[in-house]
């Protein structure tokens, strides 16, 4: 189960992916790609009420 | 014809005899050529199975994983645990395999706390998730559509009827068939068919379009009804009708191997043998969803990052996650940092780039990394 998901950013730019946490504490990193099932995972957690934390450039 | 001395000695014909392109079509009558006549592949599409790792011999992730209780793929490749709430598992790739049939490995499930009592929504299933473009040819959705054959050989102590289902997830379709387990602890081979759908053509693109359900146990919600085997929009509760409770202790345990989804309408008698394949094969075929790749780095350097690029060895499905869990050092100079490199800094279907800080510096060094990626469906 996701606990929080957080955009990745390097050398100030976004990656355009996200580092999930899940409950168990082990982590994925996914790319923004519908086609991706850990982003498809994120868009549910989005769609039940969570929001994706953005730590900025 | 007469003969001086013996009489020559009739000899079989064999096809060094036969001067190439001599034996034409028009030279075999129709109806020459029957399908006994031939290995059972003449008329049927090249790739028989649509299911990838069937005989379960590829477990990219490791062989076993403890205290499963949700979805998510763990020992052999390909096959996916669905799980809401219904006991906790190990699950692992098994030597545990039905006596002379060829198979190395199977896939187990053991039911580490059970759940005796499931609620109405809980679910537990195996899966295969197949590609829209590698089911184009079931030709789902036209007055052509082709019937499929499922086979393969199962194993448990819990007998009773168990449901493997087809379910169509583009137009949220689906028809079950269910099976016997009749002697506790003892491999049986089983062979289930479907029907074509007329209804419902399948996306032929790289998404997930039909996914084989091995249910294990289930809840009322999907099991309350009367069970669907012909094609039909999806009533959950017509899904998984008599499926047993496999969860209700933890003597537990279930087996499967020879997982093949066959073209055609086949019984026990003539379903075609398992079509095997090399090991190098059926991992390479795995590799579109699962991958490790190797990224090395050498260099003189003063601090600051360091890093690299990986080629992956056979495209992914789609863009990869990177698996830092499933990562790990081949290699490294002390000088430079020995944990796995956390996050890549670009993620593609052919190949990822990663960097990091440096923990010492103004030497040479180097760095060499196995780098898990998963495109999975």
């Amino acid at each position: 189960m996701i606990q929080t998901v957080e955009k990745y950013y390097f050398d100030g730019t976004w990656t355009n992916t996200y580092i999930i946490t899940y409950t168990n504490n082990e982590t994925v990193q996914a790319p923004h790609d519908t086609a991706n099932r850990h982003y498809q995972e994120i868009l549910e957690w989005v769609a039940a009420g969570n929001t994706i934390t953005d730590p900025g450039a | 014809m007469g003969y001086i001395g013996n009489f020559p000695t009739a000899l079989p014909l064999t096809s060094s005899d036969l001067p190439d392109d001599i034996v034409t079509s028009a030279k075999i009558a129709d109806g020459t050529i029957t399908a006994t006549d031939t290995d059972g592949s003449i008329g049927k599409p090249a790739f028989k199975n649509l299911i990838i790792n069937g005989d379960m011999s590829i477990a990219q992730r490791g062989t076993s994983t403890s205290s499963v209780s949700g979805n998510g793929y763990f020992a052999s490749d390909r096959f996916k645990n669905i799980i809401g709430s219904l006991g906790t598992w190990t699950v692992s790739q098994s030597t545990d395999v039905p006596t002379g049939q060829g198979f190395a490995t199977s896939l187990k499930m053991d039911c580490t706390t059970a759940d005796a009592s499931p609620s109405a929504s809980d679910n537990n299933m195996v899966a295969q998730i197949i590609e829209g473009q590698n089911a184009q040819l079931l030709k789902k959705g036209t007055s052509n559509a082709e019937s499929v054959t499922l086979s393969f050989w199962v194993k448990s102590n819990k007998t009773g009827t168990y449901i493997c289902e087809l379910y169509d997830v583009d137009n949220t379709r689906q028809i079950s068939q269910a099976y016997t387990i009749s002697s506790s602890n003892t491999w049986e081979k089983k062979t289930l068919s479907y029907v074509g759908d007329t209804t419902g053509t399948l996306d032929n693109d790289n998404g997930a379009s039909l996914q084989l359900n091995f249910f294990l146990a289930t809840g009322s919600d999907r099991s309350s009804g009367t069970l669907s085997t012909t094609w039909t929009s999806v009533t959950n509760a017509n899904r998984a009708v008599g499926q047993v409770n496999l969860a209700d202790s933890t003597s537990n345990e279930w087996y499967v191997t020879g997982v093949q989804l066959e073209v055609g309408e086949f019984d026990s008698t003539t379903i075609p043998s398992f079509p095997f394949e090399s090991y190098a094969s059926n991992l390479q075929k795995c590799k579109r969803y699962f991958q490790y790749s190797v990224m090395g780095y050498y260099g003189d350097t003063s601090g600051g990052g360091y890093g690299g690029a990986a080629t992956f060895a056979v495209e992914h499905r789609a863009t990869p996650s990177y698996l830092s869990a499933y990562s790990s050092i081949i290699e490294a100079n002390n000088r430079f940092n020995t944990t796995v490199i956390a996050n890549a800094n670009n993620l593609s279907q052919y190949g990822l780039l990663a960097q990091k800080a440096q923990s010492a510096s103004n030497d040479s060094g180097y760095y060499f990394a196995k780098m898990a990626t998963d495109a999975e469906l």
